[in-house]
């Protein structure tokens, strides 16, 4: 009797499994084949008697020799060498915050699930008024503490400035939710025992709570950076990629190229670049959820 | 009360205070906007409390575009984006968890890896399968893909509370001649209903927040939904504030009680990921 018990549990599971298989042959997995291959192609829909060439590599020399795409890699390698710790600082900084032992406990987990919950064109929105020279928030405060208002938005290196701080804050908040997990799962008893052994707080933070808190920091990490390569929304709505193209990212240097110029060989050919580096930042996150999973 | 017990107190205060501004300061900013006047805002220095607090921002939100479209675009949009991903996450979910599958891990795997693929690289092709498929300006360009954004992370939030529900109910329901189907749905969904909750929450909020796709994908106004319509209040150089405030409240309101009520599910199911891994 065993044997077709199993076999027909497991038939139930794959047909159990196949809506996701299809969702995912529907929205990922043909388009990644489609991509793949018009990026061999010139496809230009604003000139159509080109027809549709096979070029080859032709589309990746082109980006070879591209300042604006290598300007946008710099600007995204940028925002993610300075966010993705930056979130991490300040994060583990609002986690440490939100673990004292407060009597009522919504006030600050609703503090932390806001900005989370706010979506993030709405963030850059809100912080390019922040930043406004005129009207913004950061410039009154400068100037009550007597310093000359800057002009955050306009100038290309306050406005990276400005940017890394929107994304930073914005991202921050999640960073903390998932730390402040991890630091109510470290056992109390392990700092009870520091404590007898007469360990410093430092000490303690040092030897205690960063090594047990490292799962969680990974983890945090790995879905930063692959949100951090695909930055879209918060300069587009803070600065549109401006001025010039000096905040100009990868991911809004793609919609140009396709939505905006209508060159889809080319835009394509940048995707993939782009597929290709997230493959490589989501094998590092299979590959420790893979190790954990022996583990357990 | 003596000096070490006061120090503590002043130092959790102090704690609760700088995560509560940090999280609130911006809400609350644009909320005070959107009770100003158009001469106050422009008023130099920048006031904070608004000293005139007036609604006509609202009503004007509603008449200058469709806001009640956007907020019903996005309402339908999300809502079934939701409905399918629990569905489909919770078979999944069941199928991983409590039938004897071959390579459980690296099915599982595979499927967090193909799921967090970048979307945004993907919006050339979707955008070309969308335009065949005759699909753009259409609901359903939106739906199947931020289902898919979703399905990840809510096939982990209820497999990890399906494997906490005891197999000897399913057992016994089944020797009462239930098929495996009808205990799913009859004896585990019922008891796994907090995870399916919050994976509800977390799809709905996804979808909810979204924008690129909106802006790519449904570019008829009157089918735009809030993300993108609240970026269609500004002109080529005028910003109308409050007005802007005022859309931006009515975006964020439903999506913030839903969380206030929900605030601990949410929490668990966003770290589930984190803390299990």
């Amino acid at each position: 009797m065993k044997p077709t018990k199993d076999l027909s549990e497991r038939t139930l599971g794959w047909l159990l499994l196949s809506p996701v298989a299809v969702l995912l042959a529907i929205v990922v997995l043909y388009p990644v084949g489609q991509l793949i291959y018009s990026s061999f192609f010139t496809i230009r829909l604003t000139e159509p008697w080109l027809g549709t060439p096979f070029v080859g590599l032709e589309n990746y020399a082109r980006a070879w020799d591209d300042e604006r795409f290598w300007g946008a890699l710099q600007n995204t390698v940028l925002f993610i060498v300075v966010t993705v710790p930056g979130s991490l600082a300040v994060g583990l900084g609002l986690a440490l915050l939100a673990n004292m032992p407060f009597k009522r406990k919504w006030p600050v987990r609703l503090a932390l699930l806001l900005p989370w919950a706010l979506p993030l064109v709405f963030a850059g929105l809100i912080f390019r008024w922040f930043f406004d020279y005129k009207l913004g928030f950061f410039n009154d405060i400068l100037m009550k503490i007597g310093i000359a208002p800057q002009a955050w938005l306009t100038d290309p290196v306050l406005a990276k400035i400005a940017i890394c701080f929107t994304i930073i804050w914005k991202s921050s908040s999640f960073m903390a939710l998932v730390l402040l997990a991890g630091l109510q799962a470290i056992p109390k008893s392990l700092y009870e025992a520091a404590e007898v052994d007469g360990a410093s707080k430092w000490l303690q933070f040092k030897e205690i709570t960063i090594p047990m808190l490292m799962p969680a920091i990974f983890v945090a990490l790995i879905f930063r950076t692959i949100t951090a390569i695909q930055t879209f929304d918060i300069p587009y709505a803070m600065t549109g990629g401006g001025p010039g193209d000096s905040t100009e990212t990868l991911a809004m240097y793609i919609h140009k190229n396709t939505l905006d110029f209508l060159d889809f060989g080319y835009g394509s050919a940048l995707a993939t670049i782009m597929f290709v580096v997230s493959i490589i930042a989501t094998s590092g996150y299979l590959r420790y959820t893979q190790r954990s999973a022996g583990r357990d | 009360m003596n000096f070490a017990a006061l120090k503590t107190k002043t130092v959790v205060w102090f704690a609760a205070l700088i995560v509560v501004v940090n999280g609130f300061f911006p809400a609350l900013w644009i909320l005070f906007t959107s009770l100003k006047t158009e001469n106050e805002l422009l008023q130099f220095p920048i006031t904070y409390i608004p000293r005139d607090p007036t609604l006509v921002n609202y009503y004007q939100a509603f008449t200058e575009k469709p806001l009640h479209l956007f907020l019903l675009n996005s309402v339908i949009v999300a809502g079934s984006s939701t409905i399918i991903t629990v569905i489909v996450s919770a078979l999944a979910a069941y199928a991983l968890t409590r039938l004897r599958m071959p390579r459980r891990n690296l099915i599982m795997g595979l499927l967090m890896a193909v799921a967090m693929f970048p979307l945004i690289s993907l919006i050339v092709p979707l955008f070309q399968v969308m335009r065949e498929l005759g699909l753009l300006n259409t609901y359903l360009s939106l739906i199947l893909p931020y289902t898919v954004l979703s399905l990840p992370v809510c096939t982990l939030v209820m497999a990890s509370f399906f494997q906490d529900i005891s197999p000897d109910l399913e057992a016994a329901a089944m020797v009462d001649g239930c098929t495996r189907v009808q205990a799913l749905f009859k004896i585990v969904l019922p008891l796994a209903a907090p995870g399916v909750f919050t994976a509800a929450i977390l799809a709905f909020v996804n979808a909810w927040d979204e924008f690129l796709l909106a802006l790519t994908f449904l570019s008829r106004e009157t089918m735009r939904t809030l993300s993108v319509g609240i970026t269609l209040y500004q002109g080529e150089f005028a910003f109308p504030w409050p007005l802007i405030s005022a859309a931006l409240i009515v975006a964020i309101v439903p999506v913030c009680i839903l969380i206030a009520i929900f605030q601990e599910r949410v929490v668990g199911g966003l770290t589930a990921g984190g803390v299990k891994g």
